[in-house]
């Protein structure tokens, strides 16, 4: 008797759904199994996720969380379907933190722009920054065939310092009693002075981002191309697509989406840039991006679920007493799990006698 | 101010500071030699620290040294049954296993549960040991003789042994990489998997067999940065020390002899942040020293994938692709 692996030329929907639940399920048993390892009561850890989404309270601080995440995610689906391995959403968040803080100083150190158009020109900075940024190694790429995976995973320790150059120097709160923080964004800068709730404006503004992908994607020329792009290259380009400028469109806009991302957490969240602001969120942004199997609608829940485990993260870390960690486990199996159901969903495996 | 005995120093600094980078890259160029792309070093680095850290305190040095090898084999071998044997993408593999490593590590050096694998390893383990958050370094040696050569004795040879261990497993490595038949096969399989194995190589073996190597290493570059070089816990102490080493994989080209210069400059750096705004050069300065190992390699890359270096010393042809034998 043995195994043999069969390649899969298509998949339903409903089996991939099914592959997908399963092995999510064999992800929560996976992190409780470690935690029993470790002499944690997975019984408690869990309680804890499912008290945070079924709390109205911490579930609308759990969308919150997921939103920067969920942006970033929303540019990865795009950017891997053209199969652009951009790892670099982290230094892309970081980007954007650093335009939209940039827009908020030129106005409250030298009243450049005025107040009403400080919001807007935030979003705009942030997203050109996150989308420049990210332009750039899909411009090596384009042009001298440079790999992008390790650009794109080096610019994110680029920008990590770079931010936190400014923040060290130039743009320290003159008032912090010399801790590394900006000044606090006034009123007229922060998402939460509309509705009362950054979430409130930030996740309608998420479904508007996941429906203009969706449409780009399935109903444009450019998105049509760019899914050629990603599956097959050698055709796209007999097909006579310009490959460098759909790359290089497809970029800036993941990598700008990465860096709305990065204005959600200074203008959205913590209200200020301070070193450090985005830990990892780049890196969680791709598993988002592969759990929703690069469907920008899909994106959204699990971007919620993401964010639902930070905040469940805090709760831990204060009633358990465990690191932050705990939450990264998590993160890691139902990461690992994904991918593994990703090879059956790739692969039927089948006994012979 | 800036004499020989400050440039000695500093040099030794970055023979101490680089061994972390050479260890760890040592094991990636292997497993990138022969086709696999470990993106998930920075978390084996960071589980060879943990593990260090625990074993160090619980039964000394040289278990901790042992456990450190063991869990890195384990960790190097399960990537290759995911990469390797189910054929995922490694990119997609690494960041799994790095976001692993980071919390398995944060979660085992918490305070409790850190208590309890202490006592259940060496239940005679004095309070002190079990609450500290430090671990005895391992002890310098100093080479007889070659240590009072001037300058270039107190730069390499007033180490501890892994140091000694990493600078000559370079060598060695470097002998084994070009100079034997395994070399070959293992480059081979990096090269052109399916020529080599019409050739009777078995890829899969090959491939396992680096993955193990460099998981060992890894963990072992984790298991030095914290006894060797830096004995304070801090969670996510490796801070991106793991994706510099592959950074250095690419500056040496992958060679195991160019990776010792690369080691060297790569530490310097590291030693001249804490050195310069003691002079009171520029206090913003080590930000942008601290850029310098990521913006040289995106330079170096560029470089390589230009048609003519390509062909002499780029990087290996299949390197990042599942091997599927037709």
């Amino acid at each position: 008797m043995a195994l043999r692996l069969e390649r899969r030329l298509e998949i339903s929907r409903k089996l991939s759904a099914s592959i997908s639940a399963f092995f999510i399920i064999l992800a929560i048993i996976a992190a409780s199994l470690v935690f029993e390892l470790l002499g944690v009561s997975s019984v408690e850890t869990l309680s804890k996720i499912y008290y945070v989404f079924t709390t109205p309270a911490t579930l609308l601080q759990a969308v919150l969380r997921g939103l920067p995440m969920g942006f970033a995610a929303l540019g990865l689906c795009l950017a891997f379907k053209m199969n652009f391995w951009n790892i670099g959403a982290d230094g892309q968040i970081y980007m954007g933190m650093m335009a939209a803080t940039g827009i908020v100083l030129m106005h409250a150190y030298y009243g450049l722009i005025p107040e009403p158009l400080v919001l807007p020109a935030m979003v705009a900075a942030s997203f050109i920054a996150g989308g420049v940024y990210c332009a750039l190694p899909a411009f090596l790429k384009a042009r001298l065939g440079v790999n992008e995976i390790l650009p794109t995973l080096m610019l994110n320790y680029v920008a990590m310092r770079f931010v936190d150059f400014l923040i060290y120097g130039p743009w320290r709160d003159p008032k912090g009693f010399g801790f590394p923080v900006s000044i606090v964004f006034p009123d007229y800068a922060r998402l939460d002075s509309f509705l009362g709730h950054s979430a409130y404006v930030g996740f309608p503004g998420a479904i508007a981002v996941a429906a203009v992908l969706y449409g780009l994607l399935q109903k444009t020329t450019l998105g049509f191309e760019m899914r050629v792009m990603g599956q097959n290259i050698e055709a796209a380009r007999y097909a006579g697509i310009r490959l460098g400028r759909t790359l290089l469109t497809g970029s800036l806009v993941a990598g700008g989406l990465a860096g709305i991302g990065g204005l959600v957490i200074v203008s959205g969240i913590i209200g200020r840039l301070r070193p450090g602001a985005s830990p990892g969120y780049g890196y969680t942004a791709i598993i988002i991006a592969f759990l929703s199997g690069l469907n920008p609608w899909l994106a959204l829940p699990a971007s919620v679920f993401f964010g639902g485990l930070l905040v469940a993260g805090d709760v831990i870390q204060s009633t358990l007493n465990l690191p932050f960690a705990a939450v990264q486990i998590f993160q890691a199996t139902i990461f690992l799990m994904i991918i593994l159901g990703e090879f059956f969903k790739r692969y039927r495996v089948k006994v012979v006698r | 101010m800036i004499d020989v005995g400050w440039i000695s120093s500093v040099l030794a600094g970055a023979v101490s500071a680089g061994t972390v980078f050479l260890i760890a890259s040592l094991g990636e160029m292997y497993a990138e030699r022969a086709g696999v792309l470990n993106l998930g070093m920075e978390g084996m680095m960071i589980i060879g620290a943990a593990v260090a850290f625990i074993f160090t305190n619980a039964l000394g040095h040289g278990a901790a040294l042992l456990a450190v090898v063991l869990i890195g084999l384990v960790l190097g071998v399960s990537h290759a049954v995911f990469s390797v044997s189910l054929k995922l993408n490694q990119v997609v593999v690494g960041l799994a296993f790095t976001i692993l490593g980071l919390g398995v590590s944060g979660l085992i050096t918490a305070a409790e549960i850190r208590k309890r694998f202490i006592l259940a390893l060496n239940p005679e383990t004095p309070e002190r040991l079990v609450i500290t958050q430090e671990a005895a370094k391992l002890p310098v040696i100093p080479i007889p003789v070659l240590k009072d050569i001037p300058v270039i004795g107190p730069v390499f040879f007033n180490h501890n042994v892994l140091v000694y261990f990493a600078f000559t497993l370079s060598v060695v490595m470097w002998f084994v990489l070009f100079r034997t038949r395994f070399g070959l096969s293992l480059r081979s399989c990096g090269e052109n998997p399916s020529m080599a194995d019409s050739l009777g190589v078995n890829v899969y073996r090959m491939r396992y067999i680096s993955m193990a190597i460099c998981g060992m290493l890894g963990s072992l570059a984790g298991a030095y940065l914290f006894i060797g070089y830096q004995p304070f816990w801090v969670e996510g102490m490796t801070a991106g020390r793991g994706f510099i080493s592959l950074a250095l994989v690419i500056l040496a080209t992958w060679s195991p002899l160019r990776a010792i210069l690369g080691a060297l400059l790569f530490g310097g750096v590291e030693t001249l942040q804490f050195r310069l705004p003691l002079l009171g050069v520029a206090a913003q300065l080590p930000q942008f020293l601290l850029m310098l190992p990521y913006i040289v390699t995106i330079i170096t890359l560029t470089l390589l994938s230009l048609e003519s270096v390509r062909k002499r010393v780029g990087a290996p042809a299949a390197l990042g692709i599942p091997y599927t034998r037709e």
